[in-house]
C-alpha cells in the first residue's frame, strides 16, 4: 500500500502495520498531552504591567499570528494532507495533531482572555498587517490547489502538488515560521518575564516538534515511494518555496520589532530563521543556503537541555501522561 | 544603524562601544584568554542592541550576552557574575571608581553604617540592628572578596530572592551586607552579641552554612516570623476546618511551607454530627486551602506552598490519589498544593503478602490515626473484623498491591503524592512523647507531633559539605565547627522568632526543633572522585552523618546545660538516654522484620555512650537534624541541593528568578585537565548532560559524573538509609527514574520501606521526548536514513557537511541510525535488566548496579543496531519509541 493515493476499502485496516513511525509518534504524542489550564498565568499577568510597549507589541503580534495559524495548519492538514493519505497509521497521527493545534489555538486563546488586550484588535491583526497576510497568502495558494477538483493524486502533479502544500505548510509554517516565533516567546522567559507562558510555549514545541518530525517522514516516504519525483526542477522548485517562505519573514519580523527589544530585534529574528531554515533545506536532503549561525546561543538553555523544575515556581512540563498499571514486561508477552 | 542610549535621567547619548567594552575588560580580567572572551561579549552584545536603550537594559544584554556562552566555557559565568556584582555594588553604594578595587572596599565598608542606619529609620531593619552591636567592628569584618564565591544563579537568587529591596525594586544590600544582616539578626540575646555576629557570619560569607528562605528573609528585618516549616492537623469539625484555613492564610504569609493532615475528616457519605445530613469528604475542605494559598504570596516572591497528608487506610484515599491529576473536575483538583501518602507498615507487609487492604470512615475508626506499629496492626484487625462482620457502616476493601499500583501510576504521571512511612516516622522519634507524629511537612524531612493545641514548627539551616572538603578530604575540625554554630546559630532563632498564629507559636517555644541538614553532598563526592551509586560514596555518607549527628546532640546538650532543656524533654527517649541510632532496634522489633542497612559505624572515635549520658541530662531542642531540599540555597551556595544527585552535567533550571543553565563545574575542570573539553563540549550538550557515550571522556571519570537517570535508583535509597541511621528527622528523598515499568517501581519503593528510609519525596521521571534542539547540529532526515532530494548527488556533500558538524566517528553508508538529538536519551538505555531486580543485601545490590558501559548485544537482538558506542534500546516498548529507527 502506497502512502498516498484514493483511498481504498483496505486502507482501513491498521495491520499489517507499513508505516511503524507513524504509529510510533502517535502513541508519544498521546503521552504528550496536555492542557492549557495546567499553566497558571497570574505572575505572567504581572510581568506584562511591568512590560514596555515595545514588548507587549511584540507579544501581541505574536498572538495575532500564531492563533489563527493554528487553525489554518488544522484546515490544510483537513482538505490538503489527510484526505490523500491511504495509510490508517497516518490517520491516526493527524488527528491527535489536528487536536493539538485546536488545543494551541485554545492555549493562546487562554493567554489573550487571561492579559489585558483589546482581543478584536489582535483578532483583526492577521486580516490587516499586509505581512502577515503575506504569510498566509502564501500558505492559501498552495492549499487552494489541493481542493481543486482537477487534482489527480494518482498523477505525478497531483504528487508534486501534495508535497507543495505539505512543505509549505508543514516545513515552512510549523517548521520554521513557528520556531521563529517561539524563540521570540521564550526570549522573554530569559529574561525573566512571562515564565508560565513560556512552559506553555515549551509545551507547544514539544508537539510541534513531532509534527515536524512527522512531515519529514512524509516527504521522505512519498519521494522514495515515488522516485519519478525526484527530479532536479523540482528539487529546486521545493527549495524555493522555503527560500519564499523565509523571504516573508523580513517584512514579518519588521512589523514585529520595528524598534526592537531587549536581546532581539529584527534583524536578530531574521538571522535564526535563516538558520532554521538551512537546518530544514538539509533535512530535505538539500544544502545550505544561508550558512547562517545562530545567534540565540541561549536556546541551549531554553530548549535543549533537561530542564529540573522546582516545584514550587514553575509548572513542570516535562511530565508525560499514560503510566501503565501493568508491568511492561507482561504487556509484551503477547505478540503484536 | 546609529545606536543611541537613553540614560537614567532620560537624556540620550550615542553608542559608545569603548566604554562597553572597557566594563567587559574589567569583568574577564585574570581568566584564560581574557582577549577572545571581551570580543564573543562584546560582538554578541552589539547583535541586540537597538536604539534607544536603556543604560540598565545595556548591563542585561551585557550580561545575556556572556551567559548564552556559558556552555563553551564556565568562566563566562564569572564575567556574568561580576557584570551583575557591579550593578548591585552601584545601586547599593552609589557610582564608584571601577578601576579601584581598593576604593570599592572601602566604600563598601563606609556604606554599611548607612545602610543598618537607613534600614531602621525607613522601618526595614529592627532597631535592635543599631543597639545592640559594634557597627564599626563589624564593618571591618565585611570582605568583599567572598563575592567571589558565587556563581551568576546563586547571586541572581540572592537579588531576586533574599535582598532587601527599595520601593523600585532595586536592592539596599550587597551580598556581604545580607550576610551580616543575617548574622546579627540571630545574635540580638547573646551577651557578646557582636562577637556571635561576626562567628555566624564568617561561616554564612564563607558558604559554609546557609539558613533556610524564611531566615534569610527576615532576620534582622521588622518582620521575624523565620520558621521555614509549619505541620497542622485538620479537625473534624467545620469550626477547625475554618480555623485551619485561616492559619493556613497566616503561616503562608509568615513565609514558611505547610503540612496539613486531612486524615481525620471523616468519609465523603459518612453522616454528620449536627444535622441529618452528609459530608462532602475531605476534598472540597481541601480545596478551599489551595485556592487560599495561591492567593498568598510568600515573602513578595512565591506562591504559598502546602502539602496534604493522608492515611492511605481513609476510605477517600482513592479519591486522594487523584487530586493531582491535570484533568477532571476541577473543584477535586488540587493545582498549587501538593499530596502525601502517609503509609502504615501493616500496608507495605499486606503488599507483600498479596493481603486485601481494608478502607474506613475515620468518624468510626477515629485511633487508628493516633496509632503505630504493632499498636496500630493489632487496632486495625479489629476494625477489619467488625468489616467483614458488618458491624461498620463504612469501608471500602482493596487488594493492596492494586493500591499501591495505584499509587505508583499517580507517582510517575503526576509526581504525587509522595511516600511517607508512618511507623519508621513515630516508631524512630525521640520527640513524640507529647504525641503522635501524623504528617510529615512541605519536604517530607521533618517529623514533629501536632495536635489541636498544637502546630508543629521546624526551622532550618544547611551545611555545604563541598565547602568542608580540602584537597579530597573533608576538613573534620572546620565541619565541627560549622555544625556548633549552626546549631547555636538555629537556638537563638527561637527566642526572636514571632509567628502569626498562637499554636505555632507554642509548639516553637515548647520544643524548639531546629533541622539542620546538608547540600553539596553529590558536589563532595565529585570533588573526591567519588561515585554517587558505590560503596565508599555510600560509607561516607554514614561516616560523614554520624558525625554530624554527633557534633549536633552534643551541641544541644551544651546549650541545655547553659540555657535548660526545652519544655517537653520530659518523658521523650532522649530524656532516657537514646540517640537516633538506638531506635533502629525498635524499629526491627515494631516490624517484626530487618531493617536492610548496615549496622556497623563507619566513623571510628566518636563515643556515643558518653554522649547518651549528657543527652539523659538535658537537650535543648527537640529534634536537631532534617535534610531538606535546598533548592535555593544550593543555588545561593552554588553547589548541589540537599543529598540529591547531579540531575545531568548540563541542565537548565526553570526558577522563579529565570533560566539557568546549570554547568557541572567540577566536569568541566577534569575535562579541561584532561585536554577534551573543546572536543566534548558540544556533544554534552547534545547527550542532554549525559556524558557515558562520549568515547574521547575516560572511564573513571564516566564513573563520577553520571546524571541523575544513570545513577542507579537504589543508589539513591541507599545514601538515605546510611543517613538516616542518624538522623533524628528525615531526609527530603528525591528520585529519579528511567525504568516506566510499574513493578520495577514497586520493587525500588519497597526497598526504600525495607531500608528504614521514612520518607521519599519527588519522583522525577526520565522524558522520553524533548523538543527539537537548537543550538547542535540536526539532521532528522539523515537519523532516518534518507536522502531525499540528496539523492540527486551523488557522494553527497550533505554527508561530508554532517560529519564535520558531528564531529563523530564517520558511519559507513549502509549504517543508518545516528541517535544525536533528543531520543538519546532512549536510545541509550542501559539493559534494563541490572536496574530492576529487588536489592535484600548490599552487597547482592553492587552486584546489580548498572554497568557503566553495557556491552553491545547486537548478534543477539536483530533489530538493535550500533554506531560507536551508541546503542539503541533492547527493550521492544522503549524501542519503539526511539525514533532513531523510524
Amino acid at each position: 500500500m502506497p502512502l498516498i493515493g484514493k483511498a481504498s476499502p483496505e486502507d482501513m485496516n491498521l495491520h499489517p502495520m507499513k508505516y511503524q513511525w507513524a504509529y510510533d509518534l502517535y502513541n508519544q504524542a498521546v503521552r504528550n498531552t496536555w492542557f492549557p489550564h495546567e499553566i497558571a498565568l497570574k505572575e505572567d499577568l504581572e510581568d506584562w504591567e511591568k512590560m514596555t510597549e515595545d514588548e507587549r507589541h511584540a507579544v501581541k503580534f505574536l498572538m495575532a499570528f500564531f492563533n489563527p495559524a493554528e487553525l489554518i495548519v488544522n484546515r490544510s492538514i483537513a482538505l490538503g494532507i489527510y484526505p490523500y493519505l491511504k495509510s490508517p497509521e497516518c490517520h491516526l497521527y493527524l488527528a491527535k495533531v489536528m487536536w493539538e493545534e485546536a488545543n494551541h489555538c485554545v492555549a493562546f486563546e487562554y493567554v489573550l482572555e487571561t492579559f489585558p488586550l483589546d482581543r478584536e484588535k489582535v483578532f483583526g491583526i492577521h486580516l490587516e498587517v499586509p505581512s502577515m497576510k503575506a504569510k498566509e497568502d502564501y500558505i492559501f495558494r498552495y492549499m487552494k490547489r489541493m481542493t481543486e477538483n482537477t487534482l489527480d493524486i494518482e498523477t505525478v502533479e497531483g504528487k508534486k502538488d501534495f508535497i507543495r502544500n505539505l512543505v509549505a505548510t508543514n516545513i515552512v509554517m510549523e517548521g520554521i515560521w513557528f520556531y521563529s516565533g517561539f524563540m521570540v516567546a521564550l526570549s522573554f522567559r530569559q529574561r525573566n518575564q512571562l515564565r508560565n507562558f513560556g512552559s506553555m510555549i515549551n509545551w507547544v514545541l514539544r508537539d510541534e516538534s513531532l509534527h515536524l518530525k512527522f512531515g519529514i517522514n512524509l516527504i521522505h516516504t512519498i519521494l522514495e515511494e515515488n522516485a519519478e519525483l525526484i527530479t532536479e526542477e523540482f528539487a529546486a522548485e521545493i527549495r524555493n518555496i522555503v527560500i519564499e517562505g523565509v523571504d516573508k519573514e523580513v517584512a514579518y519580523n519588521k512589523d514585529l520589532f520595528p524598534n526592537g527589544i531587549l536581546g532581539l530585534n529584527a534583524d536578530y529574528v531574521n538571522q535564526y530563521v535563516q538558520y532554521v531554515a538551512d537546518r530544514r533545506l538539509e533535512e530535505l536532503g538539500m544544502e545550505k543556503h544561508y550558512n547562517a549561525t545562530n545567534p540565540a546561543k541561549w536556546m541551549s538553555t531554553a530548549t535543549d537541555v533537561f530542564e529540573l523544575v522546582n516545584f514550587f515556581e514553575a509548572q513542570n512540563t516535562s511530565y508525560e501522561v499514560d503510566a501503565r498499571a501493568h508491568s511492561e514486561k507482561k504487556k509484551d508477552e503477547p505478540a503484536v | 544603524m546609529a545606536i543611541s542610549i537613553t540614560k537614567h535621567d532620560g537624556t540620550k547619548e550615542t553608542f559608545n562601544a569603548d566604554q562597553i567594552n572597557r566594563s567587559i575588560e574589567r569583568a574577564c580580567r585574570g581568566l584564560m584568554d581574557p582577549i577572545a572572551m571581551v570580543t564573543q561579549i562584546a560582538t554578541e552584545t552589539r547583535l541586540t542592541l537597538y536604539d534607544g536603550i536603556t543604560t540598565e537594559e545595556m548591563d542585561k544584554a551585557t550580561i545575556n550576552a556572556a551567559l548564552q556562552n556559558v556552555k563553551d566555557d564556565p568562566a563566562y559565568d564569572k564575567v556574568a557574575t561580576r557584570i551583575l556584582l557591579k550593578t548591585i555594588y552601584r545601586q547599593v553604594l552609589g557610582d564608584y571608581d571601577k578601576d579601584n578595587n581598593l576604593a570599592l572596599t572601602k566604600k563598601h565598608r563606609e556604606g554599611f553604617t548607612k545602610y543598618i542606619k537607613e534600614g531602621i529609620a525607613d522601618n526595614k531593619l529592627s532597631p535592635r540592628m543599631a543597639e545592640k552591636f559594634n557597627l564599626k567592628e563589624l564593618t571591618n569584618t565585611l570582605d568583599l572578596e567572598r563575592d567571589d564565591l558565587f556563581q551568576y544563579a546563586g547571586l541572581s537568587t540572592f537579588l531576586n530572592r533574599y535582598s532587601l529591596k527599595n520601593m523600585d525594586q532595586t536592592p539596599r544590600e550587597t551580598p556581604q551586607y545580607f550576610f551580616m544582616r543575617v548574622a546579627m539578626g540571630l545574635s540580638f540575646n547573646e551577651k557578646k552579641p557582636t562577637e556571635w555576629a561576626k562567628k555566624f557570619y564568617n561561616k554564612m560569607s564563607r558558604f559554609e552554612y546557609i539558613p533556610g528562605g524564611s531566615t534569610n528573609l527576615g532576620a534582622g528585618t521588622v518582620k521575624s516570623a523565620l520558621s521555614n516549616c509549619f505541620l497542622m492537623e485538620v479537625h473534624d469539625d467545620m469550626g477547625h476546618i475554618a480555623k485551619t484555613v485561616a492559619d493556613v492564610m497566616m503561616l503562608s504569609k509568615d513565609s514558611g511551607g505547610l503540612g496539613v493532615s486531612v486524615t481525620k475528616l471523616r468519609a465523603a457519605g459518612s453522616p454528620l454530627k449536627s444535622n441529618n445530613g452528609i459530608s462532602t469528604g475531605p476534598t472540597p475542605f481541601a480545596k478551599i486551602m489551595d485556592t487560599a494559598i495561591r492567593a498568598i504570596q510568600r515573602g513578595g516572591k512565591k506562591k504559598g506552598a502546602l502539602c496534604f497528608y493522608m492515611e492511605n487506610w481513609h476510605v477517600d484515599f482513592i479519591e486522594f490519589i487523584d487530586w493531582k491529576n491535570s484533568s477532571g473536575d476541577d473543584y477535586m483538583r488540587m493545582r498549587t498544593a501538593n499530596t502525601a501518602a502517609f503509609i502504615s507498615d501493616e500496608f507495605m507487609k499486606r503488599v507483600k503478602n498479596k493481603d486485601i487492604w481494608y478502607m474506613f470512615d475515620p468518624a468510626e475508626t477515629a485511633d487508628l490515626n493516633e496509632l503505630y506499629g504493632k499498636a496500630f496492626s493489632k487496632r486495625y484487625a479489629e476494625y477489619v473484623k467488625m468489616a467483614d462482620e458488618g458491624k461498620l457502616r463504612m469501608f471500602k476493601k482493596i487488594p493492596a498491591a492494586e493500591l499501591y499500583r495505584k499509587m505508583l501510576v499517580s507517582l510517575q504521571t503526576t509526581s504525587h503524592p509522595w511516600q511517607i512511612w508512618k511507623d519508621a516516622v513515630n516508631i524512630r522519634a525521640l520527640n513524640n512523647n507529647t504525641g503522635t507524629i501524623h504528617m510529615s511537612n512541605l519536604c517530607t524531612e521533618i517529623c514533629l507531633p501536632q495536635d489541636k493545641e498544637n502546630i508543629a514548627v521546624c526551622n532550618l539551616a544547611s551545611l555545604n559539605l563541598a565547602a568542608h572538603v580540602i584537597n579530597k578530604e573533608v576538613s573534620w575540625g572546620k565541619l565541627e565547627e560549622s555544625v556548633r554554630l549552626a546549631i547555636h546559630q538555629l537556638d537563638n532563632l527561637i527566642d526572636i522568632n514571632i509567628l502569626s498564629v498562637k499554636e505555632a507559636e507554642k509548639a516553637d517555644k515548647e520544643n524548639r526543633a531546629v533541622g539542620l541538614g546538608v547540600m553539596g553532598f553529590a558536589d563532595a563526592l565529585e570533588k573526591m572522585g567519588l561515585a554517587y551509586d558505590s560503596q565508599p560514596a555510600y560509607d561516607f555518607a554514614d561516616r560523614i552523618f554520624e558525625f554530624i549527628s554527633y557534633m549536633a546532640i552534643d551541641e544541644s546538650t551544651n546549650l541545655a546545660a547553659s540555657r535548660g532543656s526545652y519544655k517537653n524533654f520530659k518523658g521523650s527517649e532522649w530524656s532516657k538516654g537514646k540517640v537516633p541510632f538506638d531506635t533502629i532496634a525498635k524499629l526491627q522489633e515494631e516490624r517484626d522484620l530487618p531493617v536492610t542497612v548496615t549496622m556497623e559505624s563507619k566513623h571510628k572515635g566518636l563515643n556515643w555512650d558518653i554522649l547518651r549520658e549528657k543527652v539523659k541530662r538535658g537537650m535543648r531542642n527537640a529534634t536537631l537534624l532534617a535534610v531538606a531540599p535546598n533548592a535555593n540555597i544550593g543555588l545561593l551556595a552554588a553547589t548541589t541541593p540537599g543529598v540529591d544527585p547531579r540531575f545531568a552535567q548540563v541542565f537548565s533550571r526553570n526558577k522563579i528568578s529565570g533560566k539557568y543553565l546549570d554547568i557541572n563545574h567540577n566536569l568541566v575542570k577534569d575535562l579541561k585537565n584532561h585536554g577534551i573539553w573543546e572536543k566534548v563540549k558540544e556533544r554534552i550538550i547534545e547527550y542532554q548532560g549525559d556524558i557515558s557515550n562520549i568515547e574521547e571522556i575516560p572511564e573513571y571519570i564516566k564513573a563520577v559524573y553520571k546524571t541523575s537517570f544513570t545513577t542507579s535508583p537504589y543508589g539513591f535509597i541507599e545514601v538515605a538509609a546510611r543517613a538516616q541511621k542518624w538522623v533524628d528527622q528525615a531526609l527530603s528523598r528525591n528520585i529519579y527514574l528511567r525504568t516506566r515499568d510499574i513493578d520495577e517501581t514497586m520493587d525500588i519503593y519497597t526497598s526504600a520501606w525495607e531500608k528504614g528510609l521514612k520518607s521519599t519525596y519527588y519522583l522525577h521521571m526520565e522524558p522520553r521526548h524533548t523538543a527539537e534542539q537548537s543550538t547542535v547540529a540536526v539532521n532528522k532526515s539523515q537519523k532516518m536514513g534518507r536522502a531525499g532530494f540528496g539523492s540527486l548527488r551523488k557522494h553527497t556533500a550533505v554527508e561530508k557537511a554532517d560529519e564535520s558538524e558531528l564531529l563523530a566517528d564517520s558511519a559507513p553508508e549502509t549504517m543508518i541510525v545516528e541517535p544525536m538529538v533528543s531520543p538519546i536519551t532512549e536510545a541509550e538505555m542501559p539493559q534494563p535488566v541490572p536496574v530492576v531486580k529487588v536489592a535484600p543485601a548490599l552487597e547482592a545490590m553492587e552486584k546489580e548496579m548498572p554497568d557503566n558501559n553495557p556491552a553491545p548485544k547486537s548478534e543477539s537482538k536483530p533489530n538493535v543496531r550500533f554506531i560507536g558506542a551508541k546503542t539503541c534500546p533492547t527493550d521492544p516498548a522503549e524501542f519503539n519509541q526511539c525514533d532513531s529507527c523510524q
